[in-house]
């Protein structure tokens, strides 16, 4: 008998939590914000718990890091080695492209990304799941005018942007390499816009939508944000280099594949541009 | 022991379990997987305190984990609490417990507790999570977790000292 009750008991405790899921699930697939809220307070309820941890724990991860990458780092060592000396090979004709970029820039007069306001955080997270691998979380937060949207960048230009509303002095940046994350592009001189998203971790963007197919791209362009009317980006962040050109006869378009300007893996710290794109229109 | 202490027992548990795996666990990985923490806590405790137990423990974890995760709030809370029922309902009427049968059943349920985290996380629209890598993640995940059973089963038993046998 009293098994019986136990039984019913399980079985009504399995309903109610189904239930409640369930409901959480629709809730914040609509964007419920009282849901939204209750996340970010118990998120940052437990924010101190963590960091304390994190700062406790931090040693043995990268110490696990070390020895599980070891050979990871000795090949990236390597080739940081021969990146290094190509790069010394190649200064003056670097010093040369950012000349002729920022005058590209500004004939086409798109403001300087760096006069924006914009806010350096730390990442503290890389990620906590095993399906998390395009994201990122940032020590800093709505306190620090951190909202929805907000690109974020590295000296080598964009690697992502903040994705949901963001919490009090934490937010989640969503990186460039998610195959979801699309941004509006063009090629340095041409006045095509495209769109590029995401390949994957480690590969490069793709730009499939929105080049012409008579338009001039030549390998080595570099790509910036479009910053059209509407989007979440200003213009003129670099984006990447074009390492290849293919055509899609069909639909009279260029397929370019875009090597990122800034590495989005093994992120430390990061800016986020304090730019609202709708203030910026209006 | 009271009721109480052993709610309290369980809510710190729960709670230390979640910390310890976003600020260490979640770096230990190995082929870029890390241990399935939160799934293991919500297996072991079904293992441990029958189904109730086990649905209401994954219920909680899986709401905390949540928090820090890109997907839908509630898609690991309603996995976990399936998986925590379940394990603790095919505990009470098959295994009753060698302790072998239960870390590999804990370390089974979490390959599959990943894989219908990932095929109902692309059914509601989620990107990204059934891939060519999940093979890879369920195996590393579910061997990290036969090894964090042992543990985590001891930690229920603690929480819960006076559900082992009939009770449950």
């Amino acid at each position: 008998m009293a098994t019986g009750t136990r039984a019913a008991r399980s079985r009504f405790t399995l309903i109610f939590l189904l239930l409640s899921s369930a409901t959480l699930l629709t809730l914040d697939a609509r964007d419920f914000e009282p849901l939204q809220r209750t996340e970010e307070t118990l998120a940052d309820l437990i924010s101190p718990l963590r960091s304390g941890a994190d700062r406790l724990f931090g040693p043995v991860g990268d110490a696990w890091a070390g020895v599980t990458g070891y050979d990871e780092l000795k090949a990236e060592n390597q080739m940081l080695r021969q990146e290094l000396q190509e790069l010394e090979g190649q200064k003056i004709l670097d010093s040369d492209a950012v000349i002729r970029l920022e005058s590209l820039l500004d004939e086409l007069g798109l403001p300087y990304v760096l006069d924006i306001p914009n806010v350096v955080g730390e990442v503290v997270t890389a990620n906590v799941g095993n399906f998390d691998r395009y994201s990122v979380q940032i020590n800093r937060g709505s306190d620090d005018g951190i909202r929805n949207g907000m690109p974020v960048v590295t000296r080598g230009g964009l690697v992502g942007r903040i994705d949901g509303d963001p919490g009090q002095g934490h937010s989640r940046v969503t990186l460039l390499t998610d195959p979801g994350f699309e941004v509006g592009v063009l090629a340095v001189g041409t006045d095509d816009v495209a769109l590029a998203s995401g390949g994957g971790r480690g590969k490069p963007l793709m730009v499939a939508k929105g080049l012409e197919i008579d338009t001039e791209v030549a390998l080595g362009h570099e790509v910036v944000t479009s910053g059209v009317d509407r989007s979440r980006y200003p213009p003129g962040i670099p984006v990447g280099i074009v390492t290849d050109i293919d055509f899609d006869e069909a639909r009279l378009l260029q397929l370019l594949t875009v090597e990122p300007s800034a590495n989005a893996d093994n992120l430390s710290f990061v800016t986020v541009l304090l730019y609202d794109s709708l203030a910026e229109g209006s | 022991m009271t009721t109480a202490t052993a709610y309290l027992r369980s809510a710190l548990f729960l709670l230390t379990a979640l910390i310890l795996h976003l600020a260490l666990f979640s770096d230990l990985r190995v082929l870029g997987v890390a241990p399935e923490v939160p799934l293991a806590v919500a297996v072991t405790a079904g293992l441990v305190g029958g189904p109730e137990r086990g649905a209401i423990a994954g219920f909680a974890i899986g709401l905390g984990i949540d928090l820090y995760l890109p997907t839908l709030f509630g898609l690991s809370a309603l996995i976990y609490t399936v998986w925590g029922y379940s394990v603790g309902l095919i505990e009470v009427r098959i295994f009753r417990s060698a302790w072998w049968i239960n870390v590999l059943v804990a370390a089974a349920a979490t390959a599959g507790g990943l894989l219908v985290y990932a095929v109902l996380g692309e059914l509601l629209g989620e990107a990204n999570l059934y891939t060519d890598r999940l093979y890879r993640v369920m195996g590393v995940a579910a061997a990290g977790n036969l090894v964090l059973s042992l543990p985590l089963l001891g930690l229920w038993r603690w929480s819960w000292p006076g559900l082992l046998g009939e009770e449950r």
